[in-house]
């Protein structure tokens, strides 16, 4: 498949390859995997870390961005649901646009499953960084823009539920619009005697 | 209520409703539909006035028909706003020949018959829906006899009778004779807890709303005797039970087992039921006065057009889908709408009122903060590229791309909508859609990467963020081994897996290649994994017609709670694997 | 009666009937045998294949 490699930019990827203690090197041997990411295309720099996680670990990485001009940040280490707020913070501490950097999920998906294959494991490591490395040659910044919001609110329906929400927003300070089809609020509680379980009228 | 009505910031358009909504999160853009109301609202003083000259005279719709009202009427003596209402239907009209009576009457000149309809509109930032419910109709329920028998009336009715502003004026009777029924039952779940008729679902309220109702009569009139016929009793909530209690200790009878069917005696308009105990494991008849169905809560019939309106989807029972069951029980999947009370699911007053301040809350935090940051990860159309063709409107599950039919002009995103699932880039032919963070090029190198040497042992896994991947993470936390031949690629939806990211990796010498996401129930993008579903059943027949086999290309649903499943089929994927030679992949190879 | 279809596992090769109908939406499906949901609808034309 013909794909467009064109790169404006000089590409300057980091690779940052996290021991997490024993729990990714008990399985699969870190040092290789850093070894191999050194050979990888546009990659400058490799670090291999006990907890890249740790404020420590943070630090290395953004300061391998300042010194070696990092654009591209790869993070070997953990799930992506875990720690990719915490080290796009540190990217973005540096001026680095968080987008710009990538997770490799060592840990949930490659030491922890395979405890007993650590040669298997290694080399599944070198595929996901190199995976990671390739993937980050292409990513883009991204901005989070922002959007205002209207104080102000449309509840649909008066019944019970609609009174109650524009009475709790109209109080908060909200211009609220409460809608209702019937020629009276009230709903289907108007229509109810009284009411479980205190037995007061509903109205 | 009369609070709402004073609210110096609650503007109240009641005979209205909303036709159109524009616009997104933070910025909506209404607009209402005011029905003429033929009385001067801030003028009206409800003194009656017009009420008695009107020649008109119609069932009452708040009394269910139980009472009557004039063509001019208050809908019901605490009516907020408290000014008459004109329904022009029933008038007879302003001619002087006709009538004209009630603008006759009123001193201050408040009605206008040729007041019209208005189209109000203006801006929110947020929306709730609050539509509520409709009361289940059981005339389908032949057996029970409520079009047939005059004295089998439904709960709801029942609650008019027994309220000292109803038609009786609170004074329980039957409606044959209208004297007071000595022997009442009350038959549960009309409507609910049915495969086949009906509802399945339970409509949470109707148990406790007879255990109130049996203690209403027997507050005014010990001495009637009341039969409750139930599935079970569910008295879950705070006090419930004590009320239970308080009714069984009252008197009321509760009887396990639903009557099969009611016969009326013709003379004495009594009713016989026919039901079989289970707690004693007999077939009794009981003869009552009256019979009351407590009848289950059903979607409000306007919930569709709301549902079109603010593109929200609905659960299998027809009441409106939360953003997520347990953790987002308030927030429409569609950001900046939330839901308070029935219009989501069958509740109680207390449940209702409690998840409206939800509402209000959720809805206040964004606007107290007054601004909202976007998702980053959004589609792109490339207007150069875009044929106008239309697909990716079609697969939005938020309605986030903007494109008119007739036109012809290029899709666009509404970026504010999007949530960045990937079906649209998916979906388009032409290539024309960039998914932010997750474009065809990234995607596509990391397939080339994973496959770059000895293709023949690797298995190609296509992950969503949410379910899958998660799942996958779940695996790893539990330490459930599995063989270490998949290749994981995390997309945000599984609906972003573009047919040709399957085919590029069979291409490049993939054995197996395993799409996978999130149950359709817990699809984070609504829907989008339904495109997920339809792509991979059409990506089989492609191959089957190369003369690939089908069988190589797999699907599954993990959720992120799933560790174990997810294991479990990568072992299976290891084996398929296993099973794929080296001929067939040179052949494919070749063939795609 | 509700229609029905010809499904095929594609994991472990279980061939069953389940209802189908054009009409409906989509809907999530399991092997009944494996539990897999790699089920493809066989095709009328596709039958006895």
């Amino acid at each position: 498949m013909e794909i467009e490699r064109a790169e404006t930019e000089e590409l300057r990827i980091g690779v940052f390859v996290c021991y997490c203690g024993l729990n990714i090197s008990g399985t699969v041997d870190c040092e290789a995997v850093a070894e191999y990411a050194r050979g990888l295309k546009d990659v400058v720099v490799v670090n291999t870390n006990r907890y890249t996680c740790s404020e420590p670990g943070q630090q290395t990485i953004k300061d391998h961005i300042k010194e070696h001009n990092l654009n591209r940040v790869v993070v070997a280490s953990c799930t992506p649901l875990m720690h990719e707020p915490t080290f796009r913070a540190a990217c973005q501490e540096v001026g680095l646009n968080p987008y710009l950097l990538e997770m490799v999920n060592l840990r949930e998906h490659c030491s922890w499953v395979h405890m007993h294959e650590p040669e298997k494991a290694t080399e599944k490591a070198k595929d996901m960084v190199k995976m990671g490395v390739s993937r980050a040659r292409y990513l883009q910044p991204q901005i989070e823009k922002e959007v205002s919001v209207d104080k102000s609110a449309l509840v649909i329906g008066g019944g019970i539920a609609g009174i109650q929400a524009s009475l709790d927003l109209a109080n908060a300070g909200y211009q609220v619009y409460l809608v209702e089809k019937k020629p009276s609020i009230g709903g289907t509680m108007a229509q109810i005697d009284k009411t479980f379980p205190t037995m007061d009228c509903s109205i | 209520m009369t609070d709402v009505g004073r609210h110096p910031r609650i503007e109240l358009l009641t005979l209205s409703e909303v036709v159109d909504v524009q616009g997104y999160i933070g910025n909506f853009r209404i607009k209402v539909l005011r029905k003429a109301r033929y009385v001067d609202e801030k003028e009206c003083t409800a003194c009656s006035d017009c009420l008695e000259v009107c020649p008109v005279t119609k069932p009452n719709e708040f009394d269910l028909g139980l009472s009557t009202r004039k063509a001019i009427y208050q809908p019901f003596p605490q009516a907020v706003p408290s000014a008459f209402v004109l329904n022009l239907e029933d008038c007879l009209g302003n001619n002087p020949i006709a009538c004209g009576k009630c603008a006759e009457a009123c001193d201050l000149k408040c009605i206008d018959y040729d007041m019209q309809d208005k189209e109000v509109e203006f801006r929110v930032g947020t929306v709730i829906v609050a539509t509520g419910m409709d009361v289940y109709d059981p005339t389908e329920l032949d057996e029970f006899g409520y079009t047939r028998f005059e004295n089998v009336i439904t709960s709801l009715e029942f609650e008019r009778l027994i309220n000292s502003g109803g038609p009786t004026e609170g004074h329980l009777i039957r409606p044959t004779d209208w004297q007071l029924p000595k022997r009442v039952a009350f038959i549960q779940c009309i409507g609910s807890r049915s495969e086949k008729r009906g509802n399945p679902y339970c409509s949470n309220i109707c148990c406790m709303n007879t255990v109130k109702d049996s203690l209403l009569i027997k507050d005014h009139w010990p001495e009637v005797e009341i039969k409750v016929f139930y599935m079970d009793i569910r008295a879950f909530g705070k006090g419930f039970e004590d009320l239970y209690k308080r009714s069984k200790a009252a008197g009321v009878m509760y009887i396990r087992g639903i009557p099969g069917d009611i016969r009326e005696d013709p003379e004495a308009k009594n009713l016989i039921l026919l039901s079989e105990d289970r707690n004693e494991g007999k077939v009794v008849e009981h003869e009552v006065d009256m019979v009351i169905l407590s009848v289950g809560l059903v979607p409000n019939s306007d919930s569709p057009i709301i549902r079109q309106l603010l593109t929200l989807s609905q659960t299998s029972d027809g009441f409106f889908m939360e953003a997520h069951p347990k953790l987002l029980p308030v927030d429409a999947p569609t950001k900046g709408v939330f839901f308070a009370g029935c219009a989501e699911a069958p509740k109680d007053i207390k449940d209702s009122v409690t998840q409206a301040s939800a509402a209000a809350s959720r809805a206040n935090i964004l606007m107290s903060a007054g601004k909202i940051t976007i998702e980053a990860i959004t589609s792109h159309i490339d207007e150069e590229l875009c044929k106008a063709c239309g697909i990716c409107a079609r697969v939005c599950p938020y309605h986030a791309i903007e494109f008119d039919k007739e036109k012809k002009l290029p899709a666009r995103v509404i970026e504010a909508s999007c949530h960045g699932c990937g079906a649209c880039a998916a979906e388009c032919t032409f290539g024309a859609i960039t998914m932010r963070h997750f474009t065809d090029q990234q995607i596509i190198s990391q397939i080339e990467s994973a496959l770059g040497e000895n293709p023949q042992d690797k298995v190609v896994v296509f992950a969503c963020n949410w379910c899958s991947y998660a799942g996958g993470d779940f695996a790893g936390i539990s330490r459930l081994q599995y063989p270490p031949s998949v290749r994981i690629i995390r997309t945000m939806c599984s609906g972003r897996v573009d047919e040709k990211f399957v085919l590029h990796a069979f291409k490049l010498g993939a054995p197996i290649v395993l799409v996978s996401g999130c149950h359709f129930a817990d699809c984070h993008y609504i829907s989008a994994n339904r495109w997920t579903q339809k792509r991979v059943e059409k990506l089989w027949d492609k191959l089957e017609k190369k003369g690939v086999r089908p069988e190589r290309l797999q699907l599954e649903w993990i959720s992120a709670a799933e560790g174990l499943k997810f294991a479990k089929v990568m072992k299976e994927m290891e084996e398929l694997r296993k099973g794929v030679t080296m001929e067939e992949i040179e052949y494919t190879q070749k063939e795609l | 009666m509700a229609e029905e279809a010809d499904f095929k596992c594609l994991r472990c090769g279980h061939r069953f009937k389940a209802p189908y109908s054009p009409k409906d939406e989509p809907q999530e499906r399991a092997c009944p045998q494996c539990g897999s949901n790699s089920v493809r609808r066989i095709k009328e034309k596709a039958k006895g294949k």
